[in-house]
């Protein structure tokens, strides 16, 4: 009898569980269901009172959106860019979390945080100098002067999230490569790094999203030649009017690769972040 | 190679330094690209820079800047709204974060895509998320205040009057970052020993006393990181909040990102603008190593 309750309660907790997952899971994704909704609607059913939610689709926002600008060229700009500040960021990272995850000396933990320190700076301090910098050196509005700015927080995520996963990578395997007749350095590129190729995947891709995503510097540095698509998707509001057909429209197809990753690595990116001081 | 290495002094030389060659490349780099900017910086905050005058010259006038901002009511303003506001979204994100771990701590059959949903919001372009939530909180026109209005509830001026817009943008700042929280204290709940908590029950321990006792501070260094990350990125807050409200209605939701934007975007006041960005980088440095501290305490 008494265990039959304690059944009855415990389906009944699970229950509750699902209802709450489902709602958060429904408060996570409601408005960017809205948006895309928003992106497939005539532009005048944008803002119907009450809202329309059925309604035939129709592409007028994306054939706007891609016709009025240089979608294109600034869709490969945003990956040109993300892609190479990704690429150096996780090269100079990866060895030097190796070096974080390996060794110990004084001043250990302190060189560690520091790596944060250019992560902590505000984007908007230190943009002003990096204009007058670039203009200086004629490379306002070129893409290597993005990948520069990018490198500010790409290095700093990438040492932190990879010293984590070099701290699951067991010690062990690389001294027996050395008895073996390893250099240290063949032992990490023969043993460690092709087990760290996970978390490296994860470590590219939130990097690759922060540059992707990435806003201030891209307004500020960047005129007709190198913009990144966060700054088209503003550039549809105008003095005149606000555009919203055509913001939900770019809005969406910025979000593609980001939805992507999210199911492809979320069980990696996260934990890449919680381990980077734990194990210290 | 090998013989090299074996004779004594380089031996050493190379041990004591080997972890240079491993962390010094991302350092210089670094290094060289910030040097500049933040030379430059901090050389403009202790000069008069100005739109109007600066072809005349740009005299150099000590601490002046940095004095200015500490008797400019709208400087004092803007930190004492970056705190309110770290401190409240933070707060909450941790509170909803740590129920939602729990949640998801549990048997929960689709995890995996669950997960990944939740983590939708934290991952999407900041540009988008401040836009979406533009047109969602919309007085006449947002979905938000219509679905209010069919539970009987007068609409909300969410943007545009000066008693709510904080608690909109720390919404939205909630909406789209406490997931991660979540997700970094379910990695580290997960991460548990099962050994404790067995005994705490055959003790007859509540769950309660056991989430307390044992959950909190077994999680404590998760927390401190967690936290650590939430801190810096509240704190330099921009994207969002210029989208949503540029610091407006009145000032209230003006950060001091935003109050350094306008100094140095708008009035082009560079000098002014410099000081007030070190002066916040100051606070969360101070701020930021003292939970550093915490972290390292743990281990």
């Amino acid at each position: 009898m008494k265990l039959e309750k304690y059944f009855t309660v415990k389906k009944l907790s699970l229950l509750v569980v699902y209802i709450l997952v489902i709602l958060t899971v429904m408060l996570s994704i409601a408005p960017i269901i809205y948006l895309v909704l928003t992106s497939f609607k005539e532009p005048e059913l944008t803002f119907a009172i009450p809202p329309v939610w059925t309604f035939k689709p129709t592409l007028q926002n994306y054939n706007e959106v891609l016709g009025s600008t240089n979608f294109g060229k600034y869709f490969l700009n945003s990956i040109v860019v993300a892609l190479t500040a990704t690429g150096i960021a996780l090269m100079l990272g990866t060895f030097a979390a190796y070096g974080f995850s390996r060794f110990r000396f004084r001043g250990h933990f302190w060189l560690k945080m520091s790596s944060l320190v250019p992560q902590m700076l505000p984007p908007i301090a230190i943009v002003v100098p990096l204009y007058v910098l670039f203009s200086r050196l004629d490379w306002i509005d070129t893409r290597q002067s993005l990948v520069i700015s990018y490198l500010t927080f790409t290095i700093p995520l990438s040492i932190w999230m990879m010293t984590g996963f070099f701290d699951d990578v067991p010690i062990e395997l690389e001294e027996a490569a050395v008895i073996d007749g390893c250099s240290r350095f063949g032992a990490l590129m023969r043993v460690s790094l092709p087990l760290a190729v996970p978390g490296m995947a994860a470590t590219a891709i939130l990097a690759f999203l922060y540059c992707w995503n990435e806003f201030l510097y891209a307004v500020i540095l960047t005129g007709r030649d190198a913009r990144t698509l966060p700054v088209i998707i503003t550039s549809f509001m105008t003095n005149k009017a606000v555009l919203w057909g055509r913001i939900a429209a770019s809005g969406s197809l910025v979000l593609i690769p980001v939805l992507i990753f999210a199911l492809l690595a979320q069980r990696y990116l996260v934990r890449g972040l919680a381990r980077g001081a734990v194990k210290g | 190679m090998t013989q090299l290495i074996h004779s004594k002094p380089l031996h050493r030389f190379y041990r004591r330094f080997e972890p240079a060659f491993y962390i010094a490349p991302a350092f210089i780099v670094l290094a060289i690209v910030l040097l500049y900017p933040l030379g430059y910086s901090l050389w403009l905050s202790v000069h008069q820079w100005m739109l109007r005058s600066f072809r005349q010259g740009v005299p150099f006038i000590g601490f002046k800047n940095y004095i200015d901002l500490f008797s400019n009511p709208d400087f004092l303003n803007s930190i004492k709204i970056t705190f309110t506001f770290v401190i409240i979204a933070v707060s909450i994100e941790f509170i909803l974060g740590m129920l939602l771990a729990l949640l998801l701590n549990q048997e929960v059959r689709g995890k995996g895509l669950f997960r990944a949903m939740i983590l939708l919001p934290m991952m999407c372009t900041n540009v988008v998320i401040g836009l979406m939530w533009r047109l969602l909180l919309n007085y006449q026109y947002g979905l938000v205040n219509y679905y209010l209005g069919r539970l009987d509830i007068l609409p909300v001026e969410w943007l545009s009057s000066p008693k709510v817009a904080m608690a909109s943008v720390i919404i939205v700042d909630v909406w789209n970052t406490t997931s991660f929280v979540a997700l970094m204290l379910l990695a580290g709940l997960q991460s548990l020993p099962d050994e404790p908590f067995e005994a705490a029950r055959i003790d007859g321990a509540s769950g309660l006393q056991s989430f307390y006792y044992l959950t909190l501070p077994l999680l404590r260094p998760v927390i401190l990181v967690a936290l650590l990350w939430r801190f810096i990125d509240t704190f330099r807050i921009f994207d969002v909040i210029y989208l949503l409200t540029s610091g407006g209605p009145a000032r209230v939701t003006e950060t001091v990102s935003i109050y350094v934007y306008r100094y140095g975007f708008q009035s082009f006041n560079l000098g002014l603008a410099a000081a007030a960005s070190f002066i916040m980088l100051l606070i969360m440095l101070i701020i930021a190593g003292l939970i550093a501290r915490a972290i390292q305490k743990q281990e």
